[in-house]
């Protein structure tokens, strides 16, 4: 059992380390560097400042030496400074990562919400209007593309109705960013509501449970319900490790304040650092998540622990 | 105002206090910012935003007048000897930081030591000059110079060369930004928010403004809501007070009585076209003349700007230091598109057989537009034009790139810079230049020459660098300003004013009930 | 025997779900490639042409879908969208399910260790903030659709590589598998010429999600400005620029939303119809 545990976490070790290095030679590789997208505005960008500027941030050497640079010392804990600002990388983004997954959470919340209830209406008229009414509205959800909805949802409910404030990240704000993705995701969560209640619904024992007399409510929402939720529970964990990842366009449209925006801020300045850094903390989240799923099967499934 | 005539005002203004209605409420101006402050450090910051900010927290040395004439800062006076190598300046008396510290002469010379100092990594370093020395001696500070520089007085009261007070740098080496400036720091969220309150010791020497002491408003809070549709819909719905509103927006605010919309007239901004000079055939100055022939500035303003811009002429902005939009559009070009065509067709390039160029330019308010239409311009002149347009830190790198190469499709690229002395020009054109655009020879002569002259001999010398960039082709100015230069707000908010470089000013802004 | 209970009785028209899916979907998406195909005949307006009428007008007689900033006639633009943004969705779909099938066959049949590792970065770089991914790759390898399309498709490999891994890893468990590795048989002729006809058909089903989700990659990287390049009227591009006149000109930002949703909604409906379809317990109740 122990062993099990280890070798997961181990596993996870690693996926961090080659994703931070590739990641973090990659961006290096991409066009346009720091200093001149700083210096651009700065009314005194000659060839002289931008190379000594180069060298005293230590971008002039060699890339692998930098990757190793940077390794040695995210292992010891220190993410390094921002190059604009100099601020230190870890603070910036510890102190936002609670509110993007703050933010997933609402969104996961808003997903389920939405879809378990057009799941179960959908499977129990399987074949007829509503069934494909609601799926359709289900699927509706998942083909919209995100600003558009977020940019609607600007005017409509904080400009025209003012029930929701426009920007900031407060209780108040999160409802209308976790709409947007939970209206996404719910497509997704309804469907695999749908498909595992059908399934149950044609097993014998729900016709026994009817046969014995009980009542159809009964039937449906404790006998059939409870263990289509398990099946629901397998993509909670993907849903969620996705919403993740998909808010950076979200965080930017509701200028909520999470890693996301952050990062691309940071990409369009070529900040390294930052962006290195947030890949760190962004691909330990989500292998956290996968491994912490995946012990979670290994401690209810036996024959997974011994693979 | 006489001193009488202060205390009189003040007396009745607190007789007033006493008799109106009791809990006084703070009042907060709530202003939305696309892009937040890079860092507070104004030694180690380079963009107009974080300059906006730390504009409010310091002072300058000297101010500014809107004709770009220097008057009294925190320097009362000045004495500037015959050589132009030595500047004297006497420090204010009785001017106090934010943290309650008496500002004098040392911390004048702290700023200094600090901004040159190579271990800041002050990014605008190449704006305080060849200083070879400065010193204090009682509450004198003397700069000197190892050569005549032109511009010094105007970098001085420029937002890049605030002072600093000494008790800024913590024991641990930290920065915590304390000035003597209208407002001080209360919190910074980096990309979220800055709240600063007013400072009650105020002093303003600063002729653009009204307000002599203190701020009106108590508390000022800067907000960052990066898209433009969001920030309108906080504007209309009294979210915010004041905020950048989008260009498309704002001829929709300028025409609504609830709103005022407000430009930047010091901005300092200047865009212009440029060309890979080094790339035939746009190594023939008839070849870039012609092309800048065929783009319509006056259609670009009115259109892509929404009529929000001026079209311009000089390839430094207008109301910077030896800039004559007369001469100027007597030396470059105008919009013709007959005589456009007729040059190129006489060099072999028609409808049938056009010069292939490419388009390049990066993502900007208003570029958007404004390239489509250049691209048609150019199409009915005989130009095949490819847009390519890319974000900002590519874009640069791409340009280095293709301003080194000597053939292959010759680019037509587009560019904004800005700044408060002509000076500018040095870093765009001077060899090997921002991005590698330089010209080298006679223009980098010329271009060290003029920083080294004051008067009359500099404006002389900034105009003849000026006639050269127009009747040889290598810039065709188009618009002024061009971006983050348009203010919004609610029509109660009074008072709000722009400085140079789009600096954004408070001090006088009282917001109506 | 009939149930007398109500709900879990298959409705009138059991088979008719599956095909009301595809029926619907088909429609939509017949219309979108009719106009895609027929666009430079039937707009009536030059896309490009700017001044076709005022600038910024709504619908009219003249104008169906109303005239943008530059008064172009934005019908024309969407009608030839429409071939840019099916082209995007086809191009992407096709390299990024080539790749993603070879790697995620390489995976499956790959040693336990390797498996596992490559399994989860595999699931990082599907969870990376496709933007961030998107911006790299734009970045560094220039502006323009077709590499706007490169950059969607290998967005799309990671997805495709998991759910090729898991059908795959599904065949190989199976005896016909195990046979021919015992006969010594190559790894690379067991995955072509065995395993990958057999996960061929769901393949086919996922292949439609691929292309919703690339259509929307596409929309959502012009939205930024790094896709398509103007004067182009791809759907996410029209957005992008006519964004900020939401309150001005919201037909710019509702035309260009539709054709984007509606198109997608077909792909999807398509691919749930399929999934239905195939399903091999649906088919059994059929009876």
């Amino acid at each position: 059992m122990l062993f099990f545990v280890a070798r997961r976490l181990f596993t996870a070790f690693i996926t961090i380390l080659v994703v931070v290095i590739l990641a973090g030679v990659l961006i290096h590789v991409v066009p346009g560097d720091p200093i001149t997208a700083m210096m651009a505005q700065s009314g005194s960008a000659d060839a002289e400042d931008i190379a000594r500027l180069t060298a005293q941030y230590g971008l002039d050497q060699p890339i692998w030496k930098q990757a190793l640079l940077y390794v040695g010392n995210a292992l010891q804990g220190d993410l390094g400074n921002t190059i604009r600002g100099g601020e230190p990388v870890a603070e910036l983004l510890l102190d936002r990562l609670p509110n993007t997954i703050a933010l997933a959470v609402a969104g996961l919340g808003t997903a389920l919400v939405l879809g378990i209830p057009m799941g179960f209406i959908a499977a129990v008229n399987r074949g007829r209007a509503a069934d494909f009414a609601v799926m359709l509205i289900a699927i509706l959800g998942v083909s919209i593309p995100g600003f558009w909805m977020g940019l609607t949802f600007i005017q409509v409910f904080s400009l025209h109705l003012g029930w929701f404030p426009v920007a900031g990240t407060s209780a108040r704000n999160i409802v209308l960013p976790a709409l947007t993705l939970g209206v996404v995701h719910s497509a997704l969560v309804a469907r695999m509501t749908r498909s595992a209640l059908v399934d149950i619904l044609n097993e014998d024992y729900i016709r026994t449970a009817r046969a014995r007399g009980l009542r159809e409510r009964q039937v449906l929402l404790v006998h059939a319900m409870r263990p289509a939720m398990i099946s629901v529970v397998t993509v909670v964990g993907l849903v969620f490790a996705h919403l993740l990842g998909g808010q950076v366009i979200t965080e930017n449209v509701f200028s909520w304040n999470g890693i996301g925006r952050l990062a691309i801020q940071a990409m369009l300045q070529r900040d390294y650092p930052l962006v290195q850094g947030f890949i760190v903390i962004f691909a330990t989240s989500i292998v956290l998540v996968t491994t912490m799923l995946d012990l979670l099967y290994g401690l209810l499934d036996p024959r997974v622990r011994r693979r | 105002m006489t001193k009488a005539s202060k205390t009189l005002i003040a007396l009745l203004s607190g007789a007033t206090a006493l008799t109106a209605l009791p809990a006084m409420a703070q009042t907060t101006l709530t202003v939305a910012r696309g892009v937040d402050a890079d860092g507070l450090d104004p030694q180690q910051v380079s963009t107009t935003q974080s300059s906006q900010i730390t504009n409010l927290i310091f002072d300058t040395l000297v101010t500014l007048d809107a004709s770009g004439v220097a008057h009294p800062g925190l320097a009362e006076s000045w004495e500037i000897s015959d050589d132009n190598l030595s500047y004297a300046f006497s420090i204010r008396e009785g001017i106090t930081c934010h943290d309650g510290s008496d500002f004098t002469a040392e911390d004048v010379v702290f700023t200094f030591d600090r901004a040159l100092d190579p271990e800041t990594r002050n990014p605008r370093l190449g704006q305080y000059g060849p200083i070879e020395n400065v010193s204090a001696e009682d509450n004198v500070v003397t700069v000197t110079m190892s050569e005549p520089y032109g511009p010094f007085m105007s970098y001085l009261g420029s937002f890049s060369i605030p002072m600093i007070c000494q008790s800024s740098v913590t024991a641990d080496g930290d920065f915590e930004p304390v000035g003597t400036g209208p407002f001080e720091l209360v919190e910074w969220s980096r990309n979220d928010h800055i709240t600063l309150s007013a400072n009650d010791a105020y002093q303003n020497y600063n002729p653009l403004i009204e307000n002599p002491g203190r701020p009106h408003i108590d508390e000022l809070r800067l907000v960052v809501i990066p898209e433009a549709v969001a920030r309108m819909a906080a504007l209309r719905s009294g979210e915010v007070d004041l905020a950048e509103p989008s260009l498309e927006e704002a001829a929709l605010l300028d025409a609504d009585p609830a709103f005022k919309v407000y430009s930047a007239d010091l901005s300092g901004q200047q865009v212009l076209t440029a060309f890979t000079w080094k790339i035939p055939p746009l190594d023939n100055p008839d070849v870039r003349r012609a092309i800048g022939m065929g783009l319509d500035r006056d259609a670009y303003a009115m259109i892509a700007y929404e009529g929000l811009v001026n079209p311009t002429t000089c390839p430094a902005a207008p109301g910077l230091i030896g800039v004559d939009l007369e001469k100027c559009a007597e030396w470059g070009v105008s919009y013709d598109p007959d005589a456009a065509r007729e040059i190129l067709e006489g060099l072999g390039y028609t409808q049938d057989n056009p010069l292939e160029v490419n388009l390049s330019v990066h993502a900007l308010p208003g570029f958007d537009q404004m390239h489509q239409m250049m691209q048609q311009n150019l199409s009915e002149i005989g130009v095949q034009a490819e847009l390519e347009t890319r974000e900002v830190a590519a874009f640069f790198d791409h340009m280095s790139q293709e301003n080194m190469r000597t053939e292959g499709t010759p680019v037509v690229w587009t560019m904004g810079y800005s700044g408060v002395d002509s000076d500018y020009m040095t870093t765009m054109w001077k060899a090997p230049g921002f991005v590698n655009m330089g010209l080298g020879g006679e223009m980098d002569a010329l271009l060290d020459e003029q920083r080294t002259l004051t008067g009359n001999a500099r404006v002389e010398k900034l105009q003849e660098i000026q006639q050269i960039l127009l009747e040889e082709g290598y810039a065709v100015p188009l618009v002024s300003p061009g971006w983050n230069w348009l203010w919004a707000s609610s029509d109660k908010i009074d008072g709000f004013k722009t400085g140079f470089v789009a600096s954004i000013l408070f001090n006088d802004v009282q917001i109506a009930e | 025997m009939t149930d007398t209970t109500t709900n879990t009785r298959p409705g009138r028209l059991p088979a008719a779900l599956r095909q009301w899916n595809i029926a619907v979907g088909a429609l939509i998406l017949g219309i979108v490639v009719l106009a895609a195909i027929l666009a430079p005949w039937v707009a009536p307006y030059d896309p490009f042409k700017m001044a076709s009428g005022p600038r910024l007008t709504g619908p009219t007689a003249a104008h169906w879908f109303g005239t943008d900033e530059l008064g172009r006639d934005l019908f024309s633009r969407v009608l030839l969208g429409a071939r840019l943004s099916l082209g995007i969705g086809f191009a992407a779909v096709a390299v990024g399910l080539v790749f993603g099938v070879i790697f995620g066959m390489v995976i499956a049949f790959s040693p336990e260790r390797v498996k596992a590792l490559l399994l989860r970065i595999v699931d990082v770089v599907y969870s990376f903030p496709d933007t961030l991914l998107a911006l790299a790759l734009v970045a560094f390898m220039g502006p323009g659709v077709e590499n706007a399309t490169i950059a969607i498709a290998i967005s799309l490999i990671p997805f495709y590589a998991r759910v090729t891994y898991g059908l795959a890893a599904v065949e190989r468990a199976k005896p016909y598998v195990e046979a021919a590795q015992i006969a010594q048989a190559a790894p690379a002729r067991i995955m072509r010429i065995q395993v990958l006809p057999n996960i061929l058909q769901s393949l086919i089903v996922i292949g439609s999600i691929g292309f919703s989700s690339a259509i929307l990659s596409a929309a959502g990287l012009s939205f930024l400005g790094l896709g398509v390049q103007p004067p182009s009227p791809e759907w996410g591009s029209i957005l992008a620029s006519g964004r900020n006149y939401i309150s001005r000109a919201p037909w710019i930002l509702i035309f260009p939303g539709l054709a984007i949703c509606l198109t997608v909604l077909s792909f999807n409906l398509i691919g749930d119809g399929i999934r239905d379809f195939t399903d091999p317990k649906s088919r059994r109740r059929r009876t």
